[in-house]
């Protein structure tokens, strides 16, 4: 199209718009098709010419500031094969929730495949994904994508040409080999940082958490961020170090945590000491209670009684108070020393039965073999197998079939599926899931071989992530 | 196989259903039989009037099912015939490793029944597998006079649609002049009850398939900016202009006889010795299923050829009403099968038929179309030159990228030419895609969007329609 027609069509169209006659406005060429003919077959013909002029010839323009985004990085670990997208797919479809989506995640990685990334990304404030999900997490968090992940080791002087997932990954792994080093970094280079991205760097330092801290810790007493100072308190009181000293009083949280705590003696010959949750008199203290055990820490508030962390956990009597069990678990699991941790977790282990779910509150903090043992006494009673699916910060894929056998667990399983009750087969749906998580590609078979023996519809949903770990096998 | 002929026939609905079930129990009907009987399942896919074929699955252990096809009989005769080979030439199934992901949905979403499966209803009594059987047998033969009198009465329907569809063309001219008079901006504005008018006048003056055109225009209209409907009116508008005159040259051309009235049945194009034949290995591109206004559905499926040195289309278009309710895709967008197709004859041949499905082929690249460095839309161009009535058009996109404009609507650019072409494109994009070098990229260009369809990347086979 010329210059003159693209004159002309712009004046037509806009004749068009208004309404009228356009013949006089055409361009010559464009008259002679139109010409001899009525005057609405002249508008029709012309209609017809300019409708092929804007198909052909113009093309939409493209803004000058069009975008483009850094390319999507590749990850260290191979893609899922093809062939096993539609069980992933499914898998993915049928978790419920984020924690369950994770879990699918973290089940493919761990047999050293990772996501395709029209099937899953994660998102930019993931911290839950496994580390190989770092770069993507990056991408996904960069608008502009001038930086590059680095594979080189970090430094100060690389720290900014790392993004924030890349940095968190790098100094996990540092604070696990060289705790002294991470530490430098973070003290360094986190006083500059906002204090949501501050707040990360120091929960990082619970990985290989030593005396080696406490001075850094302490110095945080006078952070910017009320936050920061919580996080580093909890630290420090991992480490046996006390809080803040208050003057003792009543208003003092810890004595009036206390307060709410009834101490008492059992035993006829060798009296010993218990402690357990003093009777409340107002919905209003119980919450006031709640608060305290989310703010205060065990160290502090086994001093106030005069005895050791360890000493407090075992004279605690699990069993008076589900709801202030959980509290106190969760009290030892963010600032219990280790070995109050390890003690509280082999006490309740020990003890077996109704209190041993509470240690799922200590998880993430146990090691793996500590993690096994305790999913292991909980499978092989049948009371809180729900409870499993909350459990975090547990590995992936190693339950075996005496794991689940040694018990009641497989025999429960298999009838709730088999009987007619919706709310028990809503459960077993749900634990069936956990344990595609849990166990190893041989388990997952033949565990999906025995349910469906039960009764259960071979291709159920509830049996994806069990299908896609027994697929996941080997090559 | 839990099947017996009597739980078919307690299945069924009426006779009717049998009778029409014994005729689709033929193996040719069938490309694809399978079964897991880990899972208890038997599906397959039934070729059925539609260009599409129709998905069944059925489970063995309970008797449940599901068919893609829009019938309101509960099981369908699709159903039924798949149940009715289960029942009589198990051997026809191949055994399945795992269900198709069609499956697994299907599966994932149904309620497991508790009832004890086939039930037989009180009016089976009155079915009877054995009179299904004999209804082949009895098909009466028409006299010579009666042939006669029935092909005469059609030349005598068909020059009265001719005269009809006449009409209805010029009032659709008389109509446009009409539109530019008042003024495209107004047009614009009330193109929704405009359109709907003359359609309805269109529908009863027989120009049925131009009706659903011009029914569809104002949902075309509000998919652009404010500034680009204009525009996008006067293509609308002048196509159909050049469509009408098209017709009155050629009333009896086939292509303009499917574009302004009514298309020709899956048995008059099969038979039809002119239509173009393409035995190649096709691959589903995607799917477009979308509810028009004049209450159909139209279920488009786009095939690539991969044995082509040029890129080729093909386009499986199917209509059902939307009162039949949601329906499934009838190809997973991948899949790749050998397959004869019969195209409908038009200048363009892009509409097609499957005639013979020979067998699935596992995915993988697309072949190098080698790109030339030229316009990324020559394809529509040609489409245009030759049949310029025609919207939209499938193009295959050199290697490019999808970025984003202020506005943070998407486009496609090629990596070659930076500066040059960009294409917007019609819907948000899933964010990810921002992050993929694209190799090639399937889609549809309407003539003022792009509607993308599938690439090739870094990352394997992208569908994105």
């Amino acid at each position: 199209m010329n210059e003159i027609e693209q004159t002309g069509l712009a004046t037509m169209r806009d004749c068009w718009i208004t309404g009228g006659t356009s013949f006089e406005l055409a361009p010559a060429t464009w008259k002679e098709f139109a010409a001899g003919a009525g005057p609405d077959e002249r508008e029709r013909r012309l209609l017809a010419i300019a409708a092929q002029a804007l198909e052909i010839a113009l093309r939409p323009a493209a803004p000058k500031t069009l975008k483009r985004r850094a390319p999507l990085p590749e990850l260290a670990l191979p893609m899922l094969p093809e062939r096993l997208r539609p069980l992933l797919r499914a898998a993915l479809k049928h978790a419920a929730d984020a924690r369950g989506k994770s879990r699918v995640v973290a089940l493919v990685a761990s047999r050293g495949f990772v996501l395709h990334p029209m099937d899953w990304m994660p998102a930019a404030s993931d911290q839950t994904s496994p580390d190989v999900y770092a770069p993507w997490i990056d991408w996904q968090a960069s608008v502009d994508g001038e930086k590059h992940t680095s594979r080189e080791q970090l430094t100060a002087k690389n720290w900014d040409e790392f993004y924030p997932a890349a940095r968190r990954s790098a100094l996990a792994d540092m604070r696990r080999t060289a705790p002294a080093v991470a530490r430098q970094l973070i003290e360094t280079k986190g006083s500059s940082e906002p204090a949501e991205i501050r707040l990360a760097l120091i929960a990082l330092m619970h990985f290989g958490l030593g005396a080696g801290d406490v001075p850094f810790l302490k110095s945080l007493s006078a952070d910017r961020s009320g936050k920061v100072r919580e996080l580093a308190g909890r630290l420090l009181a991992r480490l046996g170090e006390h809080g803040q000293p208050g003057d003792g009083g009543p208003e003092e949280p810890t004595a009036e945590l206390a307060a709410f705590i009834t101490e008492g003696k059992s035993g006829f010959i060798r009296r010993r000491t218990t402690y357990a949750p003093a009777k409340l008199k107002s919905p209003a203290q119980e919450r006031r209670r709640a608060e305290l055990f989310e703010t205060c820490n065990l160290v502090d508030l086994a001093a106030r009684f005069g005895v050791t962390e360890t000493d407090f956990i075992g004279a605690w009597q699990f069993g008076a108070d589900n709801n202030v069990d959980i509290l106190v678990s969760r009290m030892v699991a963010a600032s219990g020393s280790d070995t109050a941790v390890t003690h509280m977790a082999d006490t309740l282990a020990a003890e077996g039965g109704k209190p041993a779910p509470f240690v799922l509150h200590l998880m993430p903090r146990l090691d793996s073999r500590r993690q096994r043992d305790l999913i292991r006494l909980i499978l092989k009673d049948t009371h809180y197998l729900g409870v499993l699916s909350l459990a975090e910060g547990v590995e992936a894929g190693w339950l075996d079939w005496a794991d689940l056998t040694n018990g009641k667990t497989l025999p429960a399983l298999c009838a709730a599926v088999a009987g007619n009750d919706e709310a028990v087969k809503r459960g077993a749906d749900q634990f069936l899931e956990t344990l595609g998580f849990f166990a190893t590609a041989a388990v997952a078979e033949k565990l999906i071989g025995d349910v469906v023996a039960a009764g259960m519809a071979p291709a159920a949903p509830s049996l994806g992530l069990l299908r896609l770990n027994a697929s996941l096998a080997g090559p | 196989m839990e099947f017996d002929l009597k739980t078919i026939e307690a299945l069924a609905p009426d006779q009717a259903s049998l009778s029409a079930a014994s005729k689709l129990t033929r193996q040719s009907n069938w490309p694809r039989l399978e079964k897991n009987e880990e899972l208890a399942l038997v599906w397959g896919e039934c070729q059925g009037s539609g260009s599409n074929p129709y998905r069944v699955v059925v489970d063995t252990g309970d008797h449940g099912y599901k068919c893609t096809c829009p019938s309101r009989k509960f099981p369908c005769k699709h159903t039924l015939a798949l149940m009715w080979i289960a029942a009589t030439a198990p051997a026809s199934f191949t055994a399945a490793g795992s269900a198709p992901e069609w499956v697994n949905d299907w599966l994932g979403r149904r309620r497991k029944t508790t009832s004890p499966p086939a039930v037989p209803t009180p009016g089976a009594a009155r079915k009877s597998i054995g009179e299904a059987s004999l209804d082949d047998e009895s098909a009466t033969v028409e006299d010579a006079a009666a042939i006669e009198r029935r092909e005469a009465a059609q030349r005598k329907r068909a020059e009265d649609t001719r005269s009809s569809v006449a009409a209805a063309l010029d009032e659709l001219d008389q109509w446009i002049s009409d539109q530019l008079r008042l003024g495209l901006a107004g047009f614009v504005d009330n193109s929704s009850d405009r359109c709907r008018r003359i359609a309805a006048r269109l529908v009863d003056m027989k120009a049925t398939a131009l009706a659903g055109r011009i029914d569809e225009i104002p949902s075309r209209l509000m998919g652009l900016r404010s500034e680009e409907r204009p525009d996008a009116a006067i293509r609308e508008l002048g196509k159909l202009v050049l469509l009408a005159k098209a017709w009155r040259q050629t009333p009896d051309d086939a292509e303009l006889r499917r574009l302004v009235s009514t298309s020709e049945s899956r048995e008059q194009v099969l038979a039809n010795p002119h239509a173009i034949q393409v035995e190649s290995l096709w691959e589903v591109l995607g799917e477009k299923i979308e509810t028009r206004r004049d209450g159909l559905v139209s279920h488009s499926t786009w095939l690539l050829d991969l044995k082509s040195a040029a890129p080729r289309f093909a386009l499986l278009l199917d209509y059902f009403p939307a009162s039949a309710g949601r329906r499934s895709n009838a190809f997973t967008p991948g899949d790749r099968f050998v397959a004869r197709l019969v195209f409908y004859p038009a200048r363009q041949p892009l509409r097609a038929l499957v005639a013979e499905r020979r067998g699935d082929v596992s995915s993988g690249q697309w072949p190098d179309f080698s790109f030339g460095a030229a316009d990324p839309l020559a394809a529509h161009v040609a489409h245009q030159d030759t049949a310029p009535w025609l919207t939209d058009c499938p193009v295959l996109l050199p290697p490019g990228a999808i970025l984003l404009d202020d506005r943070g609507d998407a486009w496609w650019q090629s990596t070659d030419d930076p500066h040059g072409i960009a294409l917007p494109i019609a819907d948000a994009v899933n964010p990810t895609l921002l992050g993929l070098d694209l190799a090639a990229t399937a889609a549809l260009w309407s003539g003022s969007r792009l509607h993308l369809l599938a690439a090739q990347s870094g990352f394997g086979r992208l569908d994105l329609s």
